[in-house]
């Protein structure tokens, strides 16, 4: 069975600032991959060129067998891959319940009805209290999102990639800028949801990559410096010379 | 003296006025991202005020230094009491505000100077025509081409070689960044808008005795400063240079042409680039 | 049903109500005033899709309005026997042909340059309307012989007694209004909500940003062109004034001054509007500077225009901004 994503020889530059500089990677089905990598090493790059967000300076990047290499965005994600962002990007003027219903009914297909109230339609506010109820947000869902606490904020942004139902999730440092009791919370969060589904994650939090991730990927400067289980990027020479060298 | 080259004169005149109208409303876009529609009603205020002092006192000479520091001060209050309110609201609010200040800027225009068009007289120096390449040429138009020239060599020398101009190009360019070096970006927005706003009412005195003053004045530089800035790209004086001699040429040949559809061209060019190149010729891109 | 919902009922009929004996109280002045209040409310508030709920400033709105009122007429022209009420959609649709052409390139843009764009493009079917005097008249305008419209019972209505105008106009603006209202209601309703408040995000969730955009300055394209078609069939004339650069400005007035964040604050706005043209022009000739006054006092202080500024109770009837999706 082929690889759930391949990204193949995939380069990015903008007006000759080379942010990628060959990316090979493969994520299998079911797996829970990690990257790492300094500030600046290209990975929320390379997220917004898998996701359709930039175009690709050079190479291929296939999904489920089907090569998506510049697609725009919103064809992106109705084929099952959903992301999460590293600046909190929600629906800051509607409550946190209209900000997960924006995704039930993209996900339904209803963007374009102008015949039903939507405020009847009993499937999408079902699906909705569901998603909510898994995130923990189902007492705040009437509260605005842009007044939510930092934490419950994060939850809304990984919820929102989440209600898509996505095959593969990307979430793009999920954890930035929260405590450790509040980062134990999302990592259990984020085991809950992924389960049965395939995973990337990008992150500095060394602890949460070790613990989450069943590979990882270190990126350097555009390229990936080595990919390997827990045990084996500890070892790599290289990595240690280029990142690990400060203890977390 | 050739016909070819008398439309041309005029088409370089005519955009060299454009191009004092248009370079302190493409800093002002570039720098604050903001489109000043009011900065048409300065160009409109200054010829109004030339046309006042010059009724007062007889002397065309003296607008040229007044009128534009009376209307840099407008700019002022403008840019510091108006604008500043709606600044954090976001676009939309910001052009609704800048032009609510042009349509109000016109309307009291009217109301104190009435709706006919009024004559600004230049001075007897100017007027008439003199010996120009094997002819002869309106010189005032001259004049309005000489005073353009030397506002031009002031603006690039500023901008290139002072630390002000510096200051002002890297504010273009990155405001956030200017802001964190340290500099008070706030005085730089409001000396730019001032220095904008007065070139504008330089404009208008440098205008009103060559078109005709009244109240639409305003409304007629707009659009076609709007043509200039989008072709040229914001916040780029080079191209609004290029874009006004241009839009200025092609009126002037239009009408020799194609009067029928210059008018036409001119929005159909401003929207090509619009649609294929936002920023314009030489823009930032967007 | 909760008893708001049959207070708002009970407050609905009685308007309607008013507005169905209004021809027998107002004066002739008056009536043609509450006409021209109609149709332009209806404007703007097919200006106030793109501008409240879409976000978006277009400065080249009147180009859809004028299309309407030039089709009406060329369909009344051309097609002999021609039915009121089709010319009034065929206005419409032209409208909305117009403005799906014009949005394709604009609706790409957004801010100052998706507003300098719509300029552009109103100011270049001005400039081919005008040139075009074979067809549109130029300068002079045309002038509009509408037809009678003849019902099975009621026999023939002429349309040049003002109340039968202003029954005709009634009936289609609040046709519309109902259509638009129940619109911002449904799922795409709150697609553009969506996009409103968080374009980006919304692509990444499967939104086509460019698609939605377009069929909403599509629909204000439409709706616009049907208020230009009654707007012909009160004038009996149109000329290039309906479809210029002030016209553009002043919908622009009329939308912002009566309030961009409710559904009908723009036909509040159309009221204070043409208020202001009828009587304060008596008592001052600058009642344009006062206008103008108005809306940059609004933009500075209130700028969620005049409705915002009338007590909640008030509110609760003219509806904040079509509650997308209604109750849970």
């Amino acid at each position: 069975m082929t690889a759930l994503l391949q990204i193949n020889s995939v380069y990015k530059d903008f007006s000759g600032l080379k942010v990628l500089v060959g990316i090979d990677l493969t994520v299998e089905h079911g797996e829970r991959h990690a990257i790492i990598g300094p500030n600046g090493a290209g990975k929320s790059t390379l997220f917004n060129v898998i996701t359709g967000k930039y175009r690709v300076s050079n190479g291929q990047i296939r999904f489920k067998d089907q090569d998506i290499t510049n697609w725009p965005a919103h064809k992106v994600s109705r084929i099952g891959l959903a992301r999460s962002f590293q600046v909190t990007n929600i629906f800051p003027s509607m409550t946190v319940y209209e900000n997960i219903r924006n995704v039930i009914v993209s996900k339904k297909r209803m963007r374009f009805n102008m015949f039903t109230r939507l405020g009847n339609i009993e499937n999408v506010n079902a699906e909705t209290r569901e998603v909510l109820e898994t995130i923990g947000l189902e007492t705040s869902s009437d509260i605005s999102a842009g007044e939510l606490a930092y934490g419950h904020q994060r939850a809304l942004e990984i919820g929102l990639a989440l209600a898509m139902e996505p095959e593969l999730i990307l979430l793009d440092e999920p954890t930035a800028g929260m405590t450790t009791e509040e980062t134990r919370d999302a990592v259990k969060l984020i085991e809950r949801i992924t389960a049965g589904k395939t995973l990337i994650i990008i992150e500095h939090d060394m602890d949460v990559v070790f613990s989450i991730s069943d590979r990882i990927s270190v990126l350097h400067y555009g390229k990936i410096l080595a990919t390997g289980t827990a045990e084996e990027i500890k070892e790599n020479q290289e990595v240690k010379k280029a990142y690990l060298g400060s203890k977390k | 003296m050739d016909a070819y080259v008398i439309q041309g004169m005029h088409g370089l005149v005519y955009g060299m006025l454009l191009f004092l109208v248009t370079s302190g409303l493409t800093l002002v876009f570039g720098m604050m991202g903001v489109l000043n529609i009011a900065h048409a009603a300065f160009y409109m205020v200054g010829a109004y005020f030339a046309y006042t002092l010059v009724a007062w006192t007889g002397n065309f000479w003296i607008c040229l230094i007044l009128v534009p520091i009376g209307v840099g001060l407008i700019g002022a209050f403008v840019e510091r009491v108006l604008l500043r309110k709606v600044h954090a609201l976001g676009h939309a609010p910001e052009l609704m505000l800048t032009f609510g200040i042009f349509y109000i800027l016109a309307e009291v225009v009217k109301m104190i100077w009435g709706t006919y068009p009024l004559s600004v007289s230049p001075p007897s120096i100017l007027a008439g025509s003199i010996p120009f390449a094997g002819g002869i040429y309106p010189t005032y138009r001259l004049f309005i081409l000489l005073i353009s020239v030397i506002v031009l060599l002031i603006l690039a020398f500023i901008m290139q070689k002072t630390r002000i101009g510096i200051t002002v190009r890297a504010a273009v360019f990155d405001n956030e960044m200017v802001d964190i070096l340290g500099i008070n970006v706030q005085a730089v927005f409001l000396g730019v808008f001032c220095i904008g706003s007065a070139l504008a009412g330089l404009a208008g005195v440098v205008a009103a005795p060559f078109l005709t003053t009244y109240p639409g004045m305003g409304l007629e530089i707009l659009i076609d400063a709007f043509v200039v800035i989008v072709i040229g790209g914001f916040g780029s004086v080079w191209g609004a240079l290029l874009a006004a001699l241009m839009i200025g040429e092609l009126q002037s040949f239009g009408i020799m042409f194609i009067p029928q559809l210059a008018l036409v061209f001119q929005f159909l060019l401003m929207a090509i680039v619009l649609v294929l190149r936002p920023q314009g010729l030489f823009g930032e891109a967007a | 049903m909760t008893t708001i919902r049959i207070r708002n009922i009970i407050f609905g009929l009685i308007v309607l109500i008013l507005l169905i004996i209004l021809p027998f109280i107002l004066s002739e002045v008056q009536l043609n005033m509450a006409i021209e209040i109609a149709f332009f409310g209806l404007f703007a508030v097919s200006y106030n899709l793109l501008l409240g709920y879409g976000g978006l400033l277009s400065f080249g709105h009147a180009a859809y309005f004028g299309t309407g009122a030039y089709f009406t007429v060329f369909a009344c022209k051309f097609v002999a026997g021609m039915p009121l009420f089709l010319a009034v959609l065929i206005g419409g649709l032209g409208g909305a042909v117009m403005a799906v052409i014009v949005g394709f390139f604009c609706v790409r843009l957004s801010g100052t340059y998706f507003a300098l764009l719509t300029l552009a493009f109103n100011q270049l079917i001005y400039s081919i309307a005008l040139k075009w005097r074979t067809l549109t008249g130029g300068d002079d305008g045309i002038g509009f012989d509408k037809p009678a419209i003849h019902l099975p019972l009621i026999g023939k209505l002429d349309m040049f007694s003002t109340p039968n105008v202003y029954y005709v106009t009634l009936i289609v603006v609040l046709i519309s209004l109902a259509l638009l209202w129940f619109f911002l209601k449904t799922p795409y309703g709150n697609t553009i909500t969506c996009i409103k408040d968080n374009e980006d995000r919304a692509e990444f969730i499967g939104y086509n940003v460019f698609r939605s955009k377009l069929t909403l300055f599509t629909m204000a394209g439409f709706f616009a062109g049907i208020a230009g078609s009654l707007f012909v069939i009160f004038a009996e004339f149109v000329s290039l004034d309906a479809i210029g650069l002030t016209m553009s400005t002043e919908i622009l007035f009329m939308t912002f001054i009566g309030g961009t964040g409710s559904f009908l604050g723009p036909v509040l706005g159309a009221g204070v509007f043409i208020y202001f043209t009828e009587w304060v022009s008596d008592i001052t000739e600058h009642w344009e500077f006062f206008l103008g006054l108005l809306f940059v006092i609004l933009i500075l202080y209130a700028n969620k225009g005049l409705i915002s500024l009338i007590p909640a109770k008030l509110k609760e009837f003219f509806g904040k901004k079509a509650p997308v999706g209604g109750e849970r």
